[in-house]
């Protein structure tokens, strides 16, 4: 009985034996499972990581170096890719009274003594004023823009106080120079005024600002320009001045000047006024600039085909008002002399014969009654009458009073007269040579190359004469318009204008030189005319440019004046 | 110690992760070595960029066209050159040229690329006027060449002419 109990008690526990071995085995089985799993998790991982540090690590270095090198906003340059304004980290000067720590005073030496210093370097800073804002103990900023080497200078002063951030500020490495058509850029980072503000979305646009925004201005040309036009202003002693290059077959815009300028690097100190565009924004009476414009509607519309018909050249009576030339000229002229002695009579009889319907065709297909054709936002609308024309009003604008427009108006109507007869818009982006905008055609082919003649003999023989650069065959018309005032013009304010265009035997520039109210000198004789002031500064201009524009000088070539040489006396003797 | 199959299998599972883990370790301190050299590039890259944007304004800034005005008004005074200072091309350029006087030093030689096809008038010129000199300098060495030189020589020997006629000759060929 005790043996079988003993027996059984002994089996039982054997099975159990086994069944606690199996279990463990079972559970080794299992853990192992899981290590292997681990290990697989851990080698699957390692690949996994490998495959992504070789595929897709340096893709995004790459566009994270692009990112910062990126500006902050893109880059404006001229026709030849110099700079004309630019993001810049510059530094500025900047006051934070808690870099010592909160207690005591933020200046380790007395503020009065570290204002004295910092006037030592900045000498246009106030100091008392500099004294105060140091001892208030207010940050701020103390000046917006410094150079690296006054930088340089503050740090020696030892001040933990005087920090000089670095920030994203636009400059211009040309100054002054074509502010008027680049403009500025605000303190909200905003382009405002000029082309900074019309490229404004692709000067911002991460996509696009990569790229500089290519403008049609030549740096050496615009320079040039507001050099001369400056030294014409300050020899006449005028109020202001305008000028503008324009290439003839593109309607590029290679220089345009506004003078007296601003400074686009210290707009918040600049004169606020010299903003003002004079070239595309006011609009000027611009006088006998106007009279080839008839005379080349008069050819075209066949008004007049025999240029050495005679017309009178006494006063002429309409209703209340009296036409009469600034000096006597003769009884009678031909068409040669109305332009080269500048005949307000004969014009005025020119204009009636043609009527005053085509005329007025003409002006408006050389785009007279809208604003100027060009990118920038500031641009002015001409006095300009709608409706049916008077007789007198036909007569006044066929020698330009009675209608104002700007001197880019003027520009583009002289390009469409010497080019061949194409009137094509204004642009200030470079032109591909093969994109030319087609325009459309005001004067015929014929009676342009009759213009190129008559705007030559005007330089080489009549008030033009100051602008013959010699060789460079240049041909154009005076202009001295009287400024309107209170009742009536005034005798004495004056706008004087010459247009003008290079090489006459093919034409390639326009350029407009407008001073407005130049005072008689002695530079300029005593005269206020556009022969005394505004043609010398042609005159100077194109010698200068020609050659960087590629129209080499030449004296041995001309336009062919045979045909008009014996329409004028002083040509025929020669 | 008893090495069970089981065992030696365990140790040698052991020895391959520690190798795995080893392998994975060296490489991804090898990679974050490469990821660090490639960010301190970068740093330059950008620095260096910045100190060319910063050099390249600073020159623009200081060559601009206002400071260069200023520059020639006070220190050189140039002027636009005239009409007369122009020239159309080589045969202009050649009126202008004199026979050497009497103890004149010998005339600079330039080398000068010959081209493949179609060689300009410049070539032509140049090789022309060597040609000659070679002549001058290997027949009388010592003798300056005057204009009665010139002419003894053209008169002596038909083959060997005046640089600048033989231009003429050459550009009537053209004609």
């Amino acid at each position: 009985m005790t043996s079988l109990t003993v027996s059984s008690v002994i089996t039982s526990g054997r099975v159990e034996l086994v069944n606690v071995r199996q279990r463990l085995l079972l559970i080794a089985k299992v853990r192992l499972l899981w290590v292997l799993c681990l290990f697989a998790l851990v080698a699957l991982t390692a690949v996994f990581r490998i495959a992504l540090l070789g595929l897709f690590e340096p893709s995004r270095a790459s566009r994270s170096l692009s990112d910062v090198l990126l500006p902050a906003r893109g880059e404006i340059v001229d026709r030849n890719g110099v700079p004309l304004a630019r993001a810049f980290p510059a530094y500025a000067l900047w006051y934070n009274p808690q870099a010592l720590g909160d207690s005591g005073s933020p200046l380790v030496k007395p503020p009065a003594e570290v204002a004295a210093a910092l006037v030592a370097i900045f000498p246009d800073m106030d100091e008392a004023e500099l004294t105060r804002q140091l001892a208030t103990g207010r940050r701020g900023y103390l000046r917006r823009r410094i150079l690296p080497e006054d930088a340089n200078k503050v740090h020696a002063l030892g001040e933990p106080a005087l920090e000089f951030p670095r920030e994203n500020e636009r400059y211009y490495p040309q100054g002054s120079m074509a502010a008027s058509v680049l403009g500025f850029v605000s303190a909200d980072g905003e382009g405002r005024v000029g082309m900074e503000q019309v490229f404004d979305e692709q000067l911002t646009d991460p996509a696009t600002k990569g790229a500089p925004a290519v403008l049609s201005i030549d740096t050496r040309v615009q320079g040039a320009l507001e050099d001369e036009l400056h030294e014409g202003m300050m020899l006449s002693n005028a109020k202001g001045a305008a000028g503008i290059v324009l290439d003839v077959d593109t309607g590029e815009v290679l220089a345009m000047a506004s003078l007296p300028s601003f400074n686009p690097n210290q707009i918040q100190r600049s004169d606020v006024p010299n903003i003002f565009n004079r070239v595309t924004n006011q609009v000027y009476e611009l006088g006998s600039t106007f009279k080839p414009l008839t005379v080349a509607a008069a050819i075209d519309a066949g008004s007049i085909t025999d240029l050495s018909r005679r017309f009178s050249g006494a006063p002429l009576r309409v209703g209340r008002f009296t036409i009469r030339d600034s000096h006597p000229i003769g009884d009678t002229i031909n068409v040669p002399e109305i332009l080269i002695h500048s005949s307000n009579v004969g014009t005025a009889l020119i204009a009636d014969e043609l009527g005053p319907e085509r005329l007025k065709a003409t002006m408006e297909r050389l785009g007279f009654n809208r604003r100027p054709e060009i990118e920038l936002p500031a641009r002015g609308f001409p006095l300009w009458q709608s409706g049916k024309w008077a007789r007198i009003t036909n007569m006044t604008v066929s020698y330009g009073h009675g209608i104002a427009v700007t001197p880019l108006h003027l520009a583009s109507a002289y390009a469409a007269m010497v080019n061949g007869g194409i009137w094509r818009p204004a642009t200030l982006k470079k032109v591909d040579p093969a994109h030319v905008p087609d325009g459309h055609r005001v004067f015929k082919a014929a009676t342009s190359a009759r213009m190129r003649q008559l705007l030559r003999m005007i330089v080489d023989l009549g008030t033009g004469k100051k602008a013959n650069a010699v060789g460079y065959r240049v041909g154009g018309k005076t202009g001295s318009a009287e400024k309107p005032g209170a009742g009536g013009y005034r005798r004495t304010s004056l706008v004087s204008t010459f247009a003008a265009a290079f090489p006459m035997d093919r034409p390639r520039f326009v350029i407009i030189a407008m001073l407005d109210e130049p005072q008689g000198t002695v530079a300029t004789s005593y005269q206020r005319t556009a022969a005394w002031n505004a043609a010398p500064v042609v005159g100077r201009l194109v010698p200068r440019i020609g050659p960087l524009l590629g129209v080499m000088p030449d004296a041995t070539r001309d336009v062919d004046l045979t045909d008009l040489a014996p329409l004028v006396p002083g040509k025929a003797e020669e | 110690m008893n090495l069970t199959r089981d065992r030696v299998r365990s140790i040698g599972w052991v020895a391959v992760l520690t190798i795995c883990g080893a392998l994975t370790m060296g490489l991804t301190l090898r990679v974050n070595a490469v990821k660090s050299q490639v960010r301190l590039a970068e740093r330059q890259i950008v620095s260096l960029q910045r100190q060319k944007t910063m050099l390249e304004t600073e020159f623009e800034t200081r060559a601009n066209q206002q400071q260069l005005k200023v520059l020639n008004d006070v220190e050189f005074g140039y002027q636009a050159p005239t009409a007369a200072q122009y020239l159309e091309g080589e045969r202009q350029l050649a009126v202008f040229a004199k026979p050497r006087g009497p103890n004149a030093p010998a005339p600079i030689r330039v080398a000068s690329a010959v081209e493949a096809s179609p060689p300009p008038l410049s070539t032509l010129l140049s090789s022309v006027a060597a040609k000659a000199r070679e002549i001058q300098s290997s027949d009388e060495p010592h003798k300056p060449a005057t204009v009665a030189g010139v002419a003894e020589r053209e008169s002596t020997n038909d083959g060997d002419i005046d640089p600048l006629s033989k231009l003429e000759r050459l550009e009537d060929d053209r004609e």
